[in-house]
C-alpha cells in the first residue's frame, strides 16, 4: 500500500527543520524559501507544518502535460523536461504548496523524495511522518474536524 | 563565492542615517571563524577604551557565526556585541529565535550599529535591502505591541523583529533586546543601549539561503549530530526544559534561594517543571533550526496573575522570581517573566534586583519610607510583580532598583555590600558556586561580562556534570577532581572548559548541544566536520580551538583597556561563608587565588595582572592588541 506524509501538528515546535532538510536534499543550500514543506509559524504559539497531499489537482491544470503520477509513490511530480513556469499549478493549488522555484523558474513541489522524504526522516519530533495511506488519511480527518471545532471548545 | 557565510558586513550609521555594505575578508573571517570572534576584533579595533556604553560613540555588533541559520542542530542563535552599560566591560548578548538565521538569509553576518539617530528609528533589512524607517510611533509601545504593529505595516508575517520595550527607552541598565516576541539577548543592559541611540528596532527577513559546500558530507555530518545527540546526558533540557532543573538542583542543596543567603528552597516541588508542564503549559516551542526545543509556551488563564501566552519561563526565571525572592508561586513567577518580557527585561538581573531589595529590606537597610510604603517582604509575589512594573518604568522605587545590584549598594553603604551578589557589577544568574561546583566559582570571577555561568560556557560540565565534551583527546584533566576540590588543577581544567564553550561562540551555536561526550552531544570534532563541508575550509578541531583562544584573549583584552585585571577577578564576599543549611551545608569557597594563579598560567597569561602577556598574543597573532605600557 502506497504511503502518504501524515501530520501533526500538536507535535510540531516550529523548528523549521523540514524546510532545511528539505532544500538541502533538493538543491544543495539550506533555504526555507526553496523548501516544499512549509511550516506556519505564528503566535501564539501556532505551529503547523503544511505539506502536498498529492491530490492531483494541479495536473488537470497544466498546460504542457509537465506534471504526471509517479507509478511508484504516486506522488504528483514535475517533469523538467516539460515545465514552463507558467505558475498554472500554484494557482490552483488548495493549500498553496506548490511554487514557481526562483532559481529554476520551473514548478516546484513534494515528490516524496522518490519514496523516503527528507522531512519525515527527520522531524525531531516526529509531527511529519510517513505513513501507510490509510493511516495517513486516519489523521487527516481528525486534523480536518479539530479544525472546525476549534471554535467551539 | 562564499559557503556557509554570506560573506557581508551591513555597517549603519544612525547620526548620519546612511549605511553601506562591506565584503568580508575570508583569510581574517577564518582566523577567527565569525560570530563572537570576528565581532571581539571588530569593537576591539574600532571602539577605544574609555567611551562611554550609552555614548554615540559606542557600537553594537549584531553577530552570527557558521552554524546560524543551517541545519546544524544548534544554529538557531545570534549574539549582540557592546560595552555593557551595567558592567563597563566587554559584553555578548546570545539569543535564538529565528533572528539570527533570518539576518543570514537576508544577506548578512554581521551588522555593525554606530552612532545615535535624533529620532527614534528601526532598521529594516530584508533580502539585501536595508532602510532605516522612522519608529516614533512605536516609542512607548511594548515589545508584543511593536512586533504586531511592525507585521502590520510592513504586510510580512515572516518577518522577525528585535525590539526594546519601555525599560530600555528608559535606560534600564540591564534592560535587554528582545526577539521573535520572547527571546532575549537579555544580560548586560543592551536594551538601553539601544535606547541611547534611539534605535527601537531591528527587523530582519530573507529569502537567499545559506550556500554549502559539499551538501552530501554536509548531510552525512548532520545526521551523526543528529543521532549522536540521541544520546544526550542532560535529557531533562528536551522533555521539561531547563526548568526541570530546579526540583534536581534544590535536592542537592544548589539552588539560590533569597537572594543568595541559602541554598535550599523548602517549597521547590510547588515550582517545578513537571508542574509548569502541567498546569501551564500550552506546548513547547523551538528556536529556528533547534532539535530539542527547550522553550515553553505558557500561560495563566485565571486570577490575579493571569498572563497571556508567551514563552518562557526558563530555569534562571523560575529561580530568580521564586526561591530568589522566597516566592513559591509559578503564576506570579510566570506573570513576572511575561512582564519582563514585553517590557524587555533581564529577567535574571531583575530578579536579582529584587532579591537584594527585599534583603536589604529585611535587614532594614530600606525602609518603607523607600519603598512609597510597600513592605519588600520574602515571598510576597505581589510586591515583586509591582516591582517589575516599577523597573521597567523607572517609577518611584523602580527608579532606585533599575541601577542594578552593585549601584544600589554603593548608594546604602558598607552595611549592604553582603547583600550584593554580583561580579563586575553584572548580578549573579541561578548557579551556586559554593555547592554546585567550584570551576563554576573561578568562571564567576573571570568571565568577561562579570558574575556569568553561560559565556563561554557552564563550567560545571566538568566536575557536576562529569562530561568531558571531547576535551580529553586535547589535554583537559581526567577523570575530574570531585566538585569541592579547589586545587589548581580546576584552574588547568577551566581552560579547557571555556575554550571548548568559546567554540559554540564563534560558530553562532547554542551551547547547550556541547555538553556530553563522544557520541551524546556535538564535540568540537563533530563542528569542526560540521563546518567543513559546510564552508569548505577543511577546518580541524585545533584549529577551532586557536580561533576560540583568539577571541577569549581578546575579550580580556578588551576588558584589560577598560582598566580590569586580576584585583577584579573576585567574588562576592557571601561566597567565602558556609551555606547555612541544606543539603549542602558547610561548603563556601576558600581557594580562589589558587585556582586563578593556575588558571592564568594555562592560559599563558600574567600573572599579577591576570592579562595576556605580549608573547601569549603574538603567538595568537593578535599583536595590535597589546598594550602600550
Amino acid at each position: 500500500m502506497a504511503k502518504m506524509l501524515m501530520v501533526d501538528p500538536s507535535l510540531c515546535t516550529g523548528c523549521h527543520r523540514c524546510e532545511m532538510w528539505c532544500s538541502l536534499t533538493k538543491y544543495g543550500e539550506i533555504n526555507p524559501s526553496r523548501s516544499n514543506v512549509y511550516v506556519v509559524r505564528r503566535e501564539p504559539a501556532v505551529d503547523v507544518p503544511v505539506v502536498c497531499i498529492q491530490c492531483g489537482l494541479c495536473i488537470n491544470v497544466c498546460p504542457t502535460g509537465a506534471l504526471k503520477r509517479d507509478k511508484k509513490t504516486m506522488a504528483v511530480v514535475v517533469d523538467k523536461e516539460k515545465c514552463v513556469g507558467c505558475g498554472m499549478c500554484t494557482n490552483v493549488c488548495p493549500i498553496g504548496v506548490l511554487r514557481i522555484d526562483k532559481e529554476t523558474k520551473m514548478a516546484a513541489k513534494c515528490d516524496l523524495c522518490g519514496g523516503s522524504p527528507a522531512c519525515a526522516a527527520h522531524c525531531p519530533q516526529n509531527a511529519i511522518r510517513y505513513e501507510v495511506a490509510n493511516k495517513a488519511a486516519a489523521k487527516r480527518r481528525e486534523l480536518w474536524a479539530m479544525a472546525h471545532a476549534v471554535r467551539n471548545r | 563565492m562564499w559557503y556557509g557565510f554570506a560573506g557581508k558586513l551591513l555597517r549603519v550609521n544612525l547620526t548620519s542615517g546612511e549605511f553601506k555594505v562591506e565584503e568580508l575578508d575570508k583569510n581574517e573571517l577564518r582566523k577567527y571563524m565569525g560570530c563572537v570572534g570576528y565581532a571581539a576584533k571588530l569593537l576591539y579595533q574600532e571602539m577605544p577604551a574609555g567611551i562611554g556604553p550609552l555614548a554615540p560613540e559606542a557600537k553594537v555588533v549584531l553577530a552570527t557565526g557558521a552554524v546560524t541559520g543551517t541545519s546544524c542542530p544548534s544554529g538557531g542563535s545570534y549574539e549582540v556585541c557592546y560595552k555593557s552599560p551595567l558592567t563597563g566591560t566587554w559584553n555578548q548578548a546570545r539569543s535564538g529565535g529565528a533572528f539570527g538565521p533570518k539576518l543570514k538569509y537576508a544577506g548578512f553576518d554581521f551588522v555593525v550599529i554606530e552612532g545615535k539617530a535624533k529620532e527614534p528609528v528601526y532598521i529594516y533589512i530584508h533580502d539585501g535591502k536595508v532602510e532605516i524607517k522612522a519608529a516614533k510611533h512605536l516609542w512607548g509601545l511594548n515589545v508584543e505591541e511593536t512586533t504586531d504593529t511592525l507585521i502590520r505595516e510592513l504586510d510580512d508575517p515572516e518577518i522577525s523583529v528585535a525590539t526594546i520595550g519601555q525599560a530600555g527607552e528608559n535606560g534600564v541598565l540591564y534592560a535587554a533586546l528582545i526577539n521573535d516576541r520572547g527571546r532575549a539577548a537579555g544580560r548586560g543592559g543592551i536594551g538601553a543601549v539601544f535606547g541611547s541611540k534611539n534605535l527601537k528596532a531591528v527587523v530582519v527577513n530573507g529569502r537567499g539561503g545559506i550556500k554549502v559546500a559539499r551538501p552530501k558530507e554536509f548531510a552525512a555530518a548532520i545526521e551523526k549530530a543528529e543521532q549522536w545527540l540521541k544520546n544526550y546526558p542532560l535529557s531533562s533540557i528536551p522533555t521539561l526544559g531547563t526548568v526541570g532543573l530546579v526540583s534536581l538542583n534544590n535536592s542537592l542543596g544548589i539552588l539560590p534561594t533569597k537572594n543568595f543567603q541559602e541554598t535550599y528552597f523548602e517549597n521547590a516541588d510547588q515550582i517545578s517543571g513537571e508542574v509548569l508542564n502541567r498546569k501551564y503549559q500550552i506546548k513547547r516551542r523551538a528556536c529556528y533550526g533547534c532539535s530539542f526545543a527547550c522553550g515553553r509556551y505558557t500561560s495563566v488563564m485565571s486570577g490575579k496573575y493571569a498572563t497571556p501566552p508567551m514563552e518562557g519561563p526558563e530555569y534562571e526565571t523560575v529561580d530568580m522570581f521564586g526561591p530568589i525572592c522566597g516566592v513559591d508561586d509559578l503564576e506570579a513567577i510566570i506573570r513576572a517573566n511575561y512582564l519582563c518580557n514585553v517590557y524587555g527585561l533581564d529577567t535574571v538581573s531583575t530578579g536579582m534586583s529584587i532579591g537584594f531589595a527585599m534583603e536589604c529590606y529585611e535587614k532594614g537597610l530600606l525602609t518603607e519610607k523607600d519603598t512609597e510604603g510597600m513592605p519588600l517582604r520574602w515571598g510576597d509575589g505581589e510586591v515583586m510583580v509591582k516591582l517589575v512594573e516599577k523597573i521597567a518604568h523607572r517609577e518611584g522605587i523602580g527608579e532606585f532598583l533599575a541601577q542594578g545590584v552593585k549601584r544600589m549598594a554603593e548608594q546604602l553603604g558598607p552595611a549592604a555590600e553582603e547583600a550584593a551578589i554580583h561580579v563586575k557589577g553584572l548580578e549573579l544568574p541561578a548557579h551556586e558556586p559554593r555547592s554546585e561546583s567550584k570551576v563554576l566559582a573561578l568562571q564567576y570571577a573571570v568571565s568577561p561580562r562579570g558574575g556569568c555561568h553561560m559565556h563561554p560556557n557552564w563550567a560545571s560540565t566538568w566536575d557536576f556534570g562529569q562530561l568531558d565534551c571531547g576535551m580529553k583527546e586535547f589535554g583537559m584533566p581526567w577523570p575530574p577532581k570531585e566538585i569541592q576540590d579547589e586545587s589548581p588543577q580546576k584552574g588547568v581544567a577551566y581552560r579547557y572548559v571555556a575554550l571548548q564553550g568559546e567554540i559554540s561562540e564563534i560558530l553562532g551555536a547554542c551551547i547547550f548541544y556541547s555538553w556530553g561526550t563522544e557520541g551524546s552531544c556535538i564535540t568540537p570534532q563533530l563542528y569542526a566536520e560540521i563546518v567543513s563541508a559546510l564552508t569548505g575550509w577543511d577546518v580541524t578541531a585545533e584549529e577551532l580551538m586557536l580561533a576560540a583562544e583568539r577571541s577569549w584573549n581578546l575579550k580580556r583584552c578588551f576588558n584589560a583597556r577598560e582598566g580590569f585585571t586580576r584585583e577584579h577577578d573576585k567574588l562576592p564576599k557571601r561566597f567565602t561563608k558556609a551555606i547555612p543549611n541544606g543539603p549542602a551545608k558547610g561548603l563556601k569557597v576558600v581557594n580562589l587565588d589558587a585556582m586563578l594563579d593556575a588558571y592564568y598560567e594555562a592560559m599563558g597569561w600574567d600573572k599579577a595582572t591576570g592579562n595576556p602577556t605580549p608573547e601569549k598574543l603574538k603567538e595568537l597573532g593578535l599583536e595590535f592588541a597589546i598594550m602600550s605600557s
